[in-house]
């Protein structure tokens, strides 16, 4: 699969189809891997493909970064979670599907703790987003690999969705303890917000300081006013690629609060983020059929 | 070399007889699945068996957030009152000996232009206890920048564990021989000589030589090597390299409150956020993100040793291993060694 | 008569009403002299649909003990169509306040209109009775800094 990527990737660069594919390579020790840009048709061989990829490449398609524009048109190689994130940034008009070419990877699943990886994948070392994951053979312009057999359950299993089900039935004391001890560590480092391709705001609210809407310093109130916020922003665009969880330095579990926003959008409004890029994202529209049960 | 001793099974008593009078004993410890460094009240809490924790300590001694000034409006005006701290003593058991040498960094820059006495008097109030390191891991680079996993730079007292799970106790300042000789029934003495555990073998790596990264970043020339751009073109912007490395300072002061009270608040800030340098003009003189970690780059290597006289970088690894995009900051060093 | 306290807790409630319906609706039960607890601070928007999840936040970071969120009804929106925009951020808003564990009964929205004196009148009392049996929100006053 690796030698067909590289073969692909020369091919385009070499006919000048692209200027720079965006792709995974080795780290130094070849223990992770890393984004790689490849501007040269020689230096293919240095992509990879393995379930090591954990990185959202997506983000690098976003207009803050504008060195990365300027290289010309990119390749960029996704797999199937990637490609939903794509579908949202070309549904709120952040590229044009005729600017990118997408080589799509199918993947059966992806290890973040680099050292459980094996040579096998296992289904406990793997993260939630992909036991549920139904787009494992991706809609491309190039797909590379074989047909993954795989049935996403109808319902979503795994961690996340266990413990979002797990707090839905605990008291309001015992979720208000939950979520202030998780977000009492937040440092309000951003990592979350920088690396979810999603969160491309020219000028977030938080640096905004006239008002001071959400406060900046690392103390309670302002953490739980920013991860709020942030969540709130994320409700029905959030595609579930889950590198907020995996960036944050602190562990906070993100996972559950835009996932669990991610199953009321469903249910309320029937909206699956990254499945159609001519649909509209659900917070920017309205059904005159909302339900308002909770409205005096 | 001291002949005392530190028994582990006395950690216990150590933690009560200072929590007792009011001192706090940070230590490594497991929150959220990893290993940082916090506060703890008895010695189960305590992790033995780290590289080095996620966070580095100079949280304790240069906080996260902190009010350095009050603020309100009444009648007669506004009345404006700095906060004076009377910090507890602090005790960080368990720093590794690049986490230690962190405090001459630190004290360079609070006290070079300033005395900025909410460092200094944190600082005078703290006392670091170092293990020396028995192993290591692939992110880990402290001999390619000179120092070694036993120095005793920075720390006040130097453990190194023995073969019986103990640890061998040497005491470098004075602050460090008063902790021993203040708790004398703790720090048993050792009648023969220990026998220490190795001390991790850090191998230097071979294709850096900080010499002549310091002579490249010297010249300005090299500035606009297109390089930079090749090797940061994936950084994010994220931060969390900042926060976690023991060294970065940089500060942000904001004010919070309301119309007629509030505090002015000093916060951890990152010279990889977009708005470090952004000018209220719009104009951005850093405006991508590879020139904002070429920015962190030479910082470490050349404007703090330049200004300070000390060390920028100590290789703890952290930055390499909290990236999400796995930068590794000994890459860019031996792309850097080996230009012309 | 209303009873305001002598040493018993009165809560703060903060209500965020467009301009057209709810406040005109509030500002009739004012000419109309009726009496109604005092314990409501109204912010007059243009319309709900410019209410941002955040003045929520904020409020309560202020010291609210309870929010109420008023507009038009659906179908007589001034600009046509803000509230039902604002309707969609409600729900996926209040799912999220309520995941957190923030207690819903603090949480409050409804349609009043121009003409809905007498409704706005029950309404805040009501609310005011709700949010002075659950007490001060002392989870948000008490995070520290």
């Amino acid at each position: 699969m690796e030698n067909t990527l590289r073969q692909k990737a020369k091919e385009l660069l070499e006919k000048g189809e692209v200027k720079v594919v965006i792709g995974y390579g080795w780290n130094k020790q070849k223990t992770h891997t890393t984004p790689v840009f490849i501007t040269k048709p020689g230096d293919a061989g240095k992509l990879v493909f393995n379930p090591l990829c954990v990185n959202n490449l997506s983000l690098y398609l976003t207009k803050k970064f504008s060195d990365i524009k300027a290289l010309g048109k990119p390749a960029i190689v996704a797999k199937g979670c990637d490609i939903k994130t794509i579908a949202v940034l070309i549904s709120e008009s952040q590229i044009k599907r005729e600017d990118i070419v997408i080589i799509g990877m199918t993947c059966n699943g992806v290890v973040y703790k680099q050292e459980l990886w094996k040579g096998e994948l296992k289904p406990e070392i793997m993260p939630t987003k992909c036991h549920n994951c139904d787009v494992r053979n991706p809609l491309a312009d190039f797909v590379i690999g074989e047909k993954i057999d795989f049935k996403a359950p109808d319902e979503p299993t795994g961690m996340v969705f266990d413990k979002i089900k797990g707090l839905d039935k605990s008291s309001n004391t015992e979720r208000w303890d939950f979520w202030f001890e998780h977000f009492s560590r937040c440092t309000k480092c951003y990592a979350c917000r920088q690396i979810c391709p999603l969160c491309y705001c020219e000028r977030c609210i938080a640096e905004k300081n006239m008002p001071q809407w959400i406060e900046t310093s690392a103390h309670q109130r302002g953490n739980i006013a920013w991860n709020l916020k942030r969540a709130m922003d994320l409700a029905g665009r959030c595609t579930f690629c889950g590198e907020c969880e995996r960036a944050c330095p602190a562990n906070i579990p993100l996972n559950l609060v835009n996932q669990k926003l991610a199953l009321v959008v469903k249910d309320a409004f029937g909206h699956k983020a990254g499945y159609d890029e001519k649909v509209h994202p659900p917070m920017i529209v309205f059904n005159m059929e909302d339900e308002e049960d909770f409205i005096k | 070399m001291s002949n005392k001793l530190l028994k582990k099974e006395n950690l216990g008593k150590l933690i009560d007889a200072l929590t007792s009078e009011g001192s706090i004993f940070v230590a490594p410890k497991m929150d959220a699945q990893q290993v940082v460094y916090a506060p703890v009240i008895n010695a189960e809490e305590i992790v033995f068996d780290y590289i080095v924790p996620v966070n580095s300590f100079k949280k304790f001694l240069f906080p996260q957030t902190e009010p350095i000034a009050e603020f309100n409006i009444n009648k007669e005006g506004v009345v404006l009152k700095g906060i004076e701290i009377e910090p507890k003593e602090i005790i960080i058991f368990g720093s590794r000996p690049c986490d230690a040498i962190c405090c001459s960094s630190l004290r360079s820059v609070f006290n070079w232009d300033f005395k900025d006495e909410f460092y200094n008097r944190r600082e005078d109030k703290a006392i670091v206890i170092t293990v020396a390191c028995t192993k290591a891991d692939d992110s880990c680079f402290c001999t390619t920048v000179n120092l070694t996993p036993d120095s005793p730079n920075g720390s006040d007292i130097l453990l190194r564990e023995t073969t019986d799970g103990d640890y061998a106790v040497e005491t470098i300042t004075d602050k460090g021989k008063k902790f021993v000789e203040r708790f004398a029934n703790i720090f048993s003495l050792n009648s023969q000589v220990p026998s220490h555990k190795p001390i991790a073998d850090v191998k230097p790596i071979a294709g850096i030589d900080v010499k002549k990264v310091k002579e490249y970043l010297k010249d300005t020339q090299h500035y606009e090597n297109p390089l930079w751009a090749e090797l940061a073109r994936k950084c994010i912007g994220c931060g969390a390299c900042t926060f976690a490395c023991p060294t970065c300072h940089c500060f942000d002061i904001v004010d919070e409150g309301s119309a007629y009270q509030g505090k002015r608040i000093k916060n951890w800030d990152a010279c990889q956020f977009e708005f470090f340098t952004l000018h209220t003009s719009g104009h951005n003189p850093r405006d991508t993100q590879y020139k904002r970690w070429r920015n962190r780059f030479m910082c470490k290597f050349n404007f703090y040793p330049n200004k300070f006289s000390s060390r920028g970088c100590v290789g703890c690894g952290r930055c390499i291993r909290v990236c999400p995009v796995r930068l590794d900051i000994t890459e860019v060093m031996e792309k850097v060694s080996n230009q012309p | 008569m209303t009873e305001y306290g002598h040493g018993s807790f009165e809560p703060k409630i903060i209500a965020f009403v467009c301009n057209w319906c709810t406040y005109a609706g509030a500002d009739l039960a004012g000419t109309s002299r009726m009496e109604y607890k005092p314990n409501v601070r109204i912010i007059k928007l243009p319309c709900t649909g410019r209410i941002d999840p955040l003045f929520i936040i904020k409020a309560f970071e202020k010291g609210a003990d309870g929010v109420l969120i008023s507009g038009c009804h659906p179908g007589d929106c001034h600009y046509t169509t803000g509230n039902y925009h604002a309707r969609r951020r409600w729900i996926a808003f209040k799912s999220l306040l309520e995941f957190t564990g923030i207690d819903m009964k603090r949480l409050h929205f409804s349609w009043v209109s121009a003409s809905e004196a007498i409704k706005w009148v029950d309404l805040v009392n009501n609310i005011t009775d709700e949010v002075k049996k659950l007490g001060p929100f002392v989870e948000y006053k008490g995070l520290n800094e």
